[in-house]
């Protein structure tokens, strides 16, 4: 599944959008992108920040750490003072707060930095494809293909089937006592069932089976 | 601009710490108000820091103050619908994040497991897979070949006039020998014929899988199928394996 090339970046002139429809969809990227700044300024500088915006439907969103009504209040009285309990150091209300940020942070860290991973591993693999699909026909997609060749690959892959389904259900046979984990414990060891334990399905072979069940347990 | 990574992490650096701040406050205060000239919307950003004694704010202290009036005007409900903060704002990108991954997680498993498939259809033995591994493939193939016939039915109804259908049937050459016709025009059996006759002494037919040929040969449209549907005939496999061209000729040159 490719993903669909977006326009990337374009420049725009800073001015009402005329279009409703871009107007909606960029009122909701760049709110979206406009919190996670506000996010990251209050992380990586210890800062208080409120922000208030209102949607063109006329709903309103709101962002503030430590919240946004302690903001709002103290900007409305003027109050030079911070609220004390933000900084106090004995109020475990608050401290536990902050640790839960620094705490979520690291998990947010930690996920983007897998899906980056991730999706490198798929750029991987697509370009391994396409190289693939330049020298061997049967990868092209099945849409780019003629009828000869559809009825050769389609008997190709019913003989695969086949034997995947038989190398399956051998595998499912001689694992079948241990359960659902199977694949995650057998993955290691040869394939190839040992004779002497196969004698046939669960129930009858049960006594044989625990000389080997003691291996795994 | 550097494009160094950030760790999302509190500066401890104080130097480092003041500079970032300098920096990221002026862009936020950039966006928002982007945001409001783009959408034509009302906004305000109030920026408390350790390095000025008031706030930072935006439009201006009054533009500010007329939003917040009327942030607060507005029934409780309506305020905190859509009211975050750190912890639930970073929850969400969290959770946002976690469903991409899975989501692109699933799609690789899939690329691999076709690769898997490609490999084992062109001789890679099955003994040193997983079960879990085999159950994909397995789920895969059936994927594949509902394709498979789907298209097959599909180029089959396209050209039914075409010897097509011989592919399958022997016993229908018989037909076509006798020019009954599948299709019982006469006409359309002429149509079928001349078109093999062009397609078997047109030795362009190269049993070379390769992509271009491919090509050539699904976009030249053997031109007579009345009903404007190309037959394509795609390349065959490697000259080795003549089954198909001798099948044709059993046909068609007795």
């Amino acid at each position: 599944m490719a993903k669909k090339p977006s326009m990337g970046r374009q420049k725009i002139k800073i001015q009402k959008i005329e279009v409703k429809n871009h107007l909606q969809v960029t009122f909701s990227k760049r709110r979206s992108g406009l919190f996670k700044k506000a996010s990251e300024l209050c992380t990586l500088c210890g800062v208080e920040i409120a922000i208030i915006v209102f949607s063109p439907a006329g709903k309103v969103f709101s962002f503030g750490h430590p919240n946004v009504e302690s903001i709002i209040d103290r900007y409305l009285t003027r109050n030079p003072n911070p609220n004390n309990s933000i900084t106090d150091p004995f109020n475990l209300a608050e401290a536990q707060r902050s640790a839960s940020v620094r705490d979520l942070n690291l998990q947010l860290g930690q996920i983007v930095n897998e899906l980056e991973m991730e999706r490198k591993r798929g750029e991987n693999l697509d370009n391994m494809r396409k190289t693939n699909e330049n020298h061997y026909w049967w990868e092209s997609p099945v849409c780019k293909l003629g009828l000869e060749e559809l009825e050769q690959l389609k008997e190709a892959m019913e003989e695969l089937k086949k034997n995947v389904t038989l190398q399956g259900s051998k595998m499912m046979n001689s694992t079948s006592i241990f359960g659902s984990n199977v694949a995650g414990v057998f993955d290691q060891y040869e394939s190839k069932p040992n004779q002497a334990i196969l004698g046939s399905n669960s129930g009858a072979s049960i006594n044989n089976n625990f000389g080997y069940c003691h291996g795994f347990f | 601009m550097t494009r160094k990574k950030v760790k999302l992490a509190f500066i401890t650096n104080d130097s480092a710490r003041k500079a970032t701040f300098k920096k990221r406050k002026k862009g936020l205060m950039k966006k928002v108000s982007e945001l409001s000239t783009l959408c034509g919307i009302d906004a305000c950003a109030i920026v408390y820091s350790p390095y000025e004694s008031s706030p930072e704010v935006w439009p201006d202290l009054r533009g500010a103050q007329r939003v917040v009036s009327q942030f607060k005007r507005m029934p409780e409900m309506e305020q905190s619908k859509k009211m975050v903060n750190q912890e639930s704002f970073i929850r969400n990108r969290i959770s946002k994040a976690a469903d991409q991954l899975k989501k692109v997680h699933k799609d690789n498993r899939e690329k691999e497991i076709t690769q898997l498939m490609y490999q084992c259809l062109t001789g890679k033995g099955l003994q040193g897979l997983g079960v879990a591994d085999l159950n994909d493939m397995g789920w895969l193939l059936d994927q594949n070949l509902k394709e498979i016939y789907k298209r097959i039915e599909g180029l089959k109804r396209a050209a039914p006039a075409s010897g097509s259908e011989v592919v399958e049937e022997k016993a229908a050459v018989a037909e076509i020998g006798g020019g009954g016709g599948v299709d019982g025009s006469a006409a359309a059996m002429q149509r079928g014929q001349q078109w093999f006759t062009e397609w078997m002494g047109n030795n362009n037919i190269n049993i070379n899988p390769s992509a271009n040929q491919q090509q050539q040969m699904g976009s030249s449209s053997f031109g007579h199928n009345g009903g404007g549907d190309e037959m394509i005939m795609g390349g065959f496999n490697d000259g080795n394996n003549n089954h198909p061209a001798t099948m044709w000729s059993n046909v068609f040159f007795p």
